[in-house]
């Protein structure tokens, strides 16, 4: 019964300090805003009309050509705001989140087709024709994807607001698609390739960091040995050499920054399990013939996670770095929109484009800065007494 | 501590196996490979000669056998013992002692040893100006951040620390590039590479016409500097008040005038407003080394300026100038990174110390508190800071990667880059070995240098 009560307290006590830090409350609010802009990117920026009303009454082009991975953030979404008002523990909760996000995307994934040929050019030209005798749409009326084909000439223009045709608050890069609809999709890059890099990272990284600490002799010996390996090249070189020789995916690119950046989250759960071990609950819970992983991550874990929690949260600003990095070097995604693939058409030409460096180069900076500030605010709620720099070298290796 | 050194060396070659098995991993299990066929592709040769370079290759590097095998055949080329390789590629007579050999590259046909050998003394070149740079600064901002422990100075410079450290390399090149050395704005940095064309043959050192010329020059500039720097340590709040919001407001004036886009009267006034706002500001801190640092810069200017306006030209700049010129970005853009990490691990070296019990005794002794900071505290909280250095190796090295490609330098990083992009396999493992090698050697020496420094450390 004591374990109930103290382990939630302890993680609200960190919680409510870091809240009081105005660093991090500013940082939470910038990763929530960009979350709700991730989430609702296709409502916020797109080429298809929300509504749209023409001779055979409403309709929405928008909800047509809607994705599967559109409607699992959706659903995701309204699920997460359902289970926080729910009462119940916030791991059961959040276990019962992961739960629904996996039903929903094997059923939006199974059941949701948009149609695969889209022709962006169509809304315009028909309303220009008069065939809409209303229309809504999007604040941004262009999609990551519109290179204005039906304009001359659209390629890298600088931004220009009203009294024009048409509006590109943040200008156009080189394919004529407008950057500030390419920087709103590319929200979902950024915001997922931190959370799930780190996951992997952090998985293999208290799995090896774990059983190095605990066994100890011989194991740790071995696994000390290949975390000395990870560290000794250079992270973002192995990073450029899985990529150039794997291709480039989404998905691959999550998998080799977490596959390449687990050292320093084994080095901490070794040194905190090596402390741990010797303690009396972990004795007794030998002693009790519990099995391995229950010991590991049932009861030693929980007092472990501190400091691996403020190293997670620069690692999420480091693995955003390291895909822009990627992008900015030219081997990231080819077509999908990203930050970093946006800052290196700032200079690619000849001339200088500053609303290209500006633009996705500031949200780069903000979102980093936001993750380093929650990070910050949780290495001194942790440990007051903590002065460590060892994760701030960590983040810095990959960017 | 011989005997400490050698044991070192020894674990360092299983580490070394380690990292480039992993690499070579990474490359022989990408789909696609490496193979004679990947190499030849793209070379549009009729059927014939496509087989035999497909041959020659098989043979030279002994692309069409197993992947461990392929392993074991470069690990015998570059041990200094192993066996020995005849015509047709097999391998005969055991133990053969011969000069180690890093392969010839796929993409540039030459030895990689001479590609590295040319590339690797540019990147440490950038790094090793970037070290002592970091270093400077984030002491002096540690060291003050630490005495002045949660006043203003200590919260501003955490946050604006922070701030630095997030900002993206890339961001912060593409920027300089776009404002300080593009012809849209202001033109005053080289775009890119190491030097001029021009300058490769210019004499090393600046040569003027008439001889006397720069002695003089130089003469203006420290006598300015000099005049300028006595007037920041000595003056008064008042008057380095008014002098920092002239200079500035001058200052700020003529950064505009130099861009040809903007020469309305409000821009103008707007970048007086700013410069005479920032120069205040710097005028009336507290902070004695910035002040010295702000107004001998300033100085120097005043004194060059002068310099040109009484003095005959032509002057040619010299090859050292020259490259100093177009290091400046660079080295900035590798720098501001590293140092805000390593001012917050300064400034808890010294917090830690300054609290601790010999700190307090030697003020009970009526030591001052400058002698107290600078001969006890100080030279304390170098510790950390000393085994740091060997983490910030690997970090440099990779951050050179982006900035290399960014300024278009030809080192080591954008070798790299391009050894990766065109599946260089000999190019990959050695530059995978070498960067290893150097971080591991930058581990040993943080270790060696922990010993001497600190006398209770001890590795025997």
């Amino acid at each position: 019964m004591t374990e109930r009560v103290s382990s939630p307290s302890f993680s609200r006590r960190i919680l409510s300090e870091v809240l009081l830090r105005w660093g991090a409350r500013l940082g939470i609010a910038w990763i929530g805003v960009l979350t709700l802009i991730a989430v609702f990117a296709p409502l916020l920026a797109n080429t298809h009309p929300l509504l749209v009303q023409d001779a055979e009454g409403w309709s929405s082009p928008m909800l047509r050509f809607l994705g599967p991975a559109d409607a699992t953030l959706f659903g995701a979404f309204g699920l997460g705001v359902l289970l926080l008002l729910l009462p119940g523990r916030p791991f059961w909760r959040f276990l019962g989140w992961l739960a629904g996000l996996a039903i929903l995307a094997a059923v939006s994934f199974a059941l949701v087709s948009p149609p695969s040929l889209v022709v962006y050019e169509q809304y315009r030209e028909a309303e220009a024709q008069g065939a809409y005798q209303q229309v809504i749409r999007a604040p941004i009326p262009y999609s990551a994807k519109d290179y204005l084909r039906d304009y001359a000439d659209t390629g890298l223009e600088a931004p220009h607001g009203s009294g024009d045709e048409r509006r590109h608050w943040f200008g156009t890069d080189e394919n004529g698609a407008d950057v500030l609809s390419r920087m709103i999709h590319a929200t979902r890059i950024a915001l997922s390739i931190g959370f799930i890099a780190t996951g992997i990272a952090l998985m293999i990284g208290v799995i090896l960091g774990g059983l190095m600490g605990y066994f100890s002799g011989i194991v740790d010996m071995l696994g000390m040995r290949l975390v000395e390996i990870f560290e000794a090249i250079p992270t973002l070189f192995l990073l450029l050499t899985f990529v150039a020789f794997f291709g480039r995916s989404l998905y691959l690119m999550m998998l080799i920054i977490g596959l390449t950046s687990w050292s320093g989250y084994a080095r901490y759960v070794r040194a905190e399990f090596l402390r741990l071990r010797q303690q009396d609950f972990v004795q007794g819970a030998i002693a009790s013939g519990l099995s391995l992983p229950s010991i590991l991550f049932r009861h030693m874990l929980p007092n472990g996670m501190a400091p691996i929690l403020v190293a997670a949260s620069f690692g999420v600003a480091s693995a955003i770095l390291a895909e822009a990095t990627l992008s900015f070097l030219g081997l990231g995604l080819v077509d999908d929109p990203s930050w970093g693939q946006m800052l290196n058409q700032a200079v690619q030409s000849s001339t200088f484009n500053w609303w290209l460096a500006a633009f996705p180069g500031g949200a780069i900076f903000l979102t980093v800065f936001a993750y380093n500030l929650i990070g910050e605010a949780l290495r001194d709620a942790v440990d007051p007494h903590a002065q460590s720099g060892k994760p701030a070298v960590a983040a810095k290796a990959a960017g | 501590m011989l005997t400490y050194i050698a044991r070192r060396l020894l674990l360092m070659l299983p580490t070394l196996l380690g990292i480039t098995v992993v690499v070579f991993v990474v490359m022989a299990a990408a789909p696609g490979g490496i193979s004679a066929l990947s190499l030849v592709e793209g070379q549009n040769l009729e059927p014939q000669a496509q087989k035999a370079m497909e041959d020659y290759y098989n043979r030279l590097y002994g692309l069409d056998q197993p992947a461990p095998v392929q392993f074991g055949r470069w690990l015998n080329n570059i041990s200094p013992v192993g066996f020995a390789q005849n015509a047709d590629g097999g391998l005969t007579g055991w133990p053969h002692f011969k000069v180690p050999d890093l392969g010839i590259s796929f993409r540039y046909g030459r030895p990689v040893l001479d590609l590295i050998g040319e590339r690797l003394p540019i990147t440490l070149l950038l790094n090793v100006l970037s070290i002592p740079l970091i270093y400077v600064i984030a002491i002096a901002v540690g060291v003050r951040a630490a005495t002045q422990r949660g006043q203003a100075f200590d919260t501003q410079a955490g946050v604006v620390l922070l701030g630095l450290w997030s900002v993206p390399t890339m961001l912060a090149g593409v920027l300089m590039i776009g404002f300080l050395a593009s012809d849209q704005f202001w033109q005053w940095f080289p775009t890119g590479g190491l030097s001029r064309r021009a300058a490769l043959d210019m004499p090393f050192l600046p040569q003027a016409e008439i001889a006397w010329v720069l002695p003089v020059l130089l003469v203006f500039a420290f006598v300015f500097a000099a005049g300028f720097m006595a007037f920041a340590a000595k003056a008064s709040a008042a008057l380095r008040l008014g002098a920092g919001v002239l200079l500035g407001a001058v200052g700020g004036y003529a950064v505009i005038q130099d861009l040809d886009a903007l020469t309305s009267m409000l821009a103008l006034g707007v970048g007086g407003a700013v410069g005479a706002l920032l120069g205040g500001v710097l005028g009336r801190s507290e902070w004695l080394s910035l002040r010295l640092l702000m107004f001998g810069g300033a100085g120097i200017l005043a004194g060059l300026a002068a310099a040109g306006w009484v003095l005959p030209g032509g002057i040619t700049p010299g090859f050292l100038l020259d490259r100093l010129w177009h290091l400046i970005l660079p080295v900035i853009c590798l720098s501001y990174g590293g140092l805000a990490f390593l001012a917050k691990l300064s400034r808890s070296a010294v917090l830690e110390n300054l609290t601790s019990d010999y700190a307090r005794t030697a003020r009970a002794k009526g030591v001052s508190e400058g002698d107290v900071l600078w001969q006890h505290v100080f030279r304390n909280s170098l510790l950390p800071l000393i085994t740091v250095s060997a983490t910030l190796l690997p970090s440099l090295l990779a951050g050179s990667v982006i900035v290399e490609a960014i300024f278009s330098i030809d080192g080591m990083g954008r070798l790299a880059v391009e050894a990766v992009q065109t599946r260089d396999r000999e190019l990959v493992l050695s530059i995978t070995l070498i960067s290893g090698l150097l971080t591991l050697v930058g581990y040993l020496l943080a270790d060696l240098a922990y010993a001497i420094v600190d006398p209770r450390v001890s590795y025997d």
